[in-house]
């Protein structure tokens, strides 16, 4: 084995050991997901009460039959939880799904037409990301009014240009590709060029874009819902902290199983979309 | 050799500015339901006929949609931010009497975070995929994942309730006559929990900007060369990557000072702080809608002159993007 035998194998193993810790990322958020996910389909099987329904007396603490007590009005609050992660994951992933949607279409026709309407389209976009972010979702949510749909409108609108920043600056690389020319030169309607070579190419980092939105949407669901701008019949993690707080919980020794699951679950259903963007940020762009 | 500021730069934050506003005059305007609630604040059945003419008249609810556009700004161009019906006060009193406390905690914790993420992110790059790097970065991405509120309330229940170290509410202790030293104190007891919050907060973003900076630095030839020609890692450390890595830094520091600013609406909330973030919480919850406009306006000034700041403070630091 000669030298350089030997130092080409040295760097493959560092090289093969730097690729574990993304994928390593990747998975545990992909686990984590997973569980909540699952929590979220099976609920009616898993929850032991009906979270609606008032089935003990208020203000218990944990106890056999209610593991995490119950709230205000008697309410189980384990099982509000394991309800609690449709309406947080849900809104989560359409918010993203809505965002991706406006992100990715400013960002290929703003990548594909980089002059007059691209620019103009970026300086729009630059200047959403200029506003200030938090206080306009209260204003807009404000006026709109409490329901789901809104603040997955809300919330949708708001988070799109980060991604269609991104994803157009791909666009803006894959136009000059040779096969893009060769495309036009042949006279390929931009149309075509666009659906067909353009977009499918930008599906790594449009997933990667989308991942991390799911996690910004449901932190954002989650304080919508605590300043009590959420859908007032659904219950969320963020409603459960809302009347948490209201009711005073976290002054008192009710915070241990009032106020700290459902900010865990919060952190970790953001955590695990957070973790797999960052795996797949790191296939695209190693920063590791 | 200064920089002229970019004229491009500062048609975008004008735009920024035109957009706020018309916002603010279309949002009322536009949304379902009688637009003088929504102007006012308050339902029509609590104003007296003579309040109702009054805001009809000054508003010029009557004039076509561009007239009243045209009075909307004549109003914020002369600092009239209009009078807020529930709180029977005008709303520069009540923006002026929050600010300070906003001021406070946002400074502070901006001066907490920029020292600890400047920190551990530079020991991060320079320990690059040790065990130190990944456990700091591990723990970074958990803490962007918190729920900021969340945060503020299981602080108040360990430090201020389980522990009764620190008050659990508001800026000063109420209905007290402290002087002096003990006056100090006061103020500071109450501020630590809302800037420890807020600094935990916005560690992560400069933590970041700062690994990801110095790794772009330490890749450069100049500082293969400045090894190479023997200098110690202390003096490629200060001499060499140090200056080239603070100036994006300093740029993503700035920003995020307008952001921290926005995020002080829900840490205030959960401190029953009396700043400027309480205050939106306070209209919102009140429906106080012309209090929270305007708050939505000095919340875009502030991100605004942040980004101008960084604007400024950039060619300072880095002499590479100074033009002659």
């Amino acid at each position: 084995m000669t030298v350089a035998d030997r130092g080409e194998r040295a760097a493959r193993r560092a090289a093969r050991r730097q690729s574990r810790i993304p994928t390593l990322f990747g998975l545990t958020g992909g686990l984590i997901v997973g569980v909540l996910i699952c929590g979220a389909v099976f609920a009616p099987w898993l929850a032991p009460y009906d979270p609606t329904v008032r089935v003990a007396t208020p203000f218990l603490p944990p106890s056999a039959d209610h593991l995490l007590g119950t709230n205000d009005i008697g309410q189980d609050l384990l099982s509000e939880m394991i309800f609690g992660a449709r309406v947080s994951l849900a809104v989560g992933l359409v918010a993203a799904t809505v965002a991706l949607l406006i992100g990715t279409t400013v960002g290929v026709v703003a990548g594909y037409y980089p002059k007059r309407l691209g620019s103009a389209m970026m300086r729009g976009v630059d200047v959403i990301l200029i506003l200030p972010f938090l206080p306009l979702l209260i204003v807009l949510a404000a006026y709109l009014g409490r329901s789901l749909l809104n603040t997955i409108v809300v919330i949708g609108v708001l988070i799109w240009a980060e991604p269609a920043r991104i994803i157009r600056s791909q666009v803006l690389s894959l136009r000059s590709r040779e096969y893009v020319l060769a495309a036009r030169s042949m006279g390929a309607p931009d149309r075509w060029t666009i659906l067909r070579h353009i977009v499918p190419r930008t599906g790594l980092l449009a997933t990667g874009s989308f991942v991390r939105a799911v996690s910004n949407a449901i932190l954002l669901e989650a304080a919508l819902s605590f300043l009590g701008l959420g859908d007032p019949i659904q219950k969320s993690w963020g409603s459960t902290l809302f009347w948490a707080q209201s009711r005073g919980a976290f002054l008192t020794p009710a915070w241990k199983w009032w106020v700290m699951p459902p900010g865990l679950l919060i952190m970790l259903a953001s955590l695990g979309f957070a973790l797999i963007a960052f795996s797949l940020e790191e296939r695209i762009n190693p920063r590791l | 050799m200064r920089r002229r500021i970019d004229v491009r730069r500062l048609t975008q934050y004008g735009v920024v500015v035109v957009v706020a506003v018309t916002l603010n005059f279309l949002l009322p305007r536009l949304m379902p339901g009688n637009p003088l609630v929504l102007i006012a604040g308050v339902d029509v059945g609590l104003l007296s006929p003579e309040d109702r003419a009054e805001i009809v008249a000054r508003v010029g609810l009557d004039a076509p949609l561009w007239k009243q556009y045209l009075r909307y700004w004549g109003d914020i161009v002369t600092g009239d931010f209009g009078y807020s019906f529930r709180a029977k006060r005008p709303i520069v009193d009540m923006i002026w009497s929050r600010l300070p406390w906003t001021l406070l905690i946002t400074g502070l914790s901006l001066i907490v975070s920029a020292v600890v993420g400047v920190i551990l992110g530079a020991i991060s790059a320079w320990r690059r995929r040790t065990k130190t790097d990944l456990g700091m970065l591990t723990g970074m991405i958990s803490i962007e994942s918190l729920p900021s509120f969340w945060l503020g309330m299981v602080l108040i229940s360990i430090f201020a309730v389980q522990w009764g170290l620190l008050p659990s509410f508001g800026a000063v202790t109420q209905a007290s006559d402290l002087v002096g030293w003990a006056h100090a104190w006061d103020i500071i007891s109450h501020a630590i929990l809302p800037v420890i919050t807020l600094s935990i907060l916005a560690t992560p973003g400069v933590y970041m900007t700062m690994r990801y900076s110095m790794l772009e630095t330490l890749g450069e030839d100049y500082i293969r060369t400045a090894r190479a020609k023997g200098a110690g890692e202390r003096r490629v450390l200060f001499g060499h990557v140090a200056r080239n890595t603070i100036a994006p830094v300093v740029t993503v520091l700035a920003i995020r000072l307008g952001f921290a600013f926005g995020g002080t609406v829900i840490v205030e909330t959960v401190f029953t702080y009396p700043g400027l973030g309480r205050l939106v919480f306070e209209a919102v919850s009140g429906r106080d809608y012309p209090v929270m406009q305007a708050a939505f306006l000095v919340f875009t000034a502030a991100v605004l002159a942040a980004n101008l700041v960084a604007d400024l403070l950039y060619p300072l630091i880095d002499p590479r993007t100074r033009t002659s």
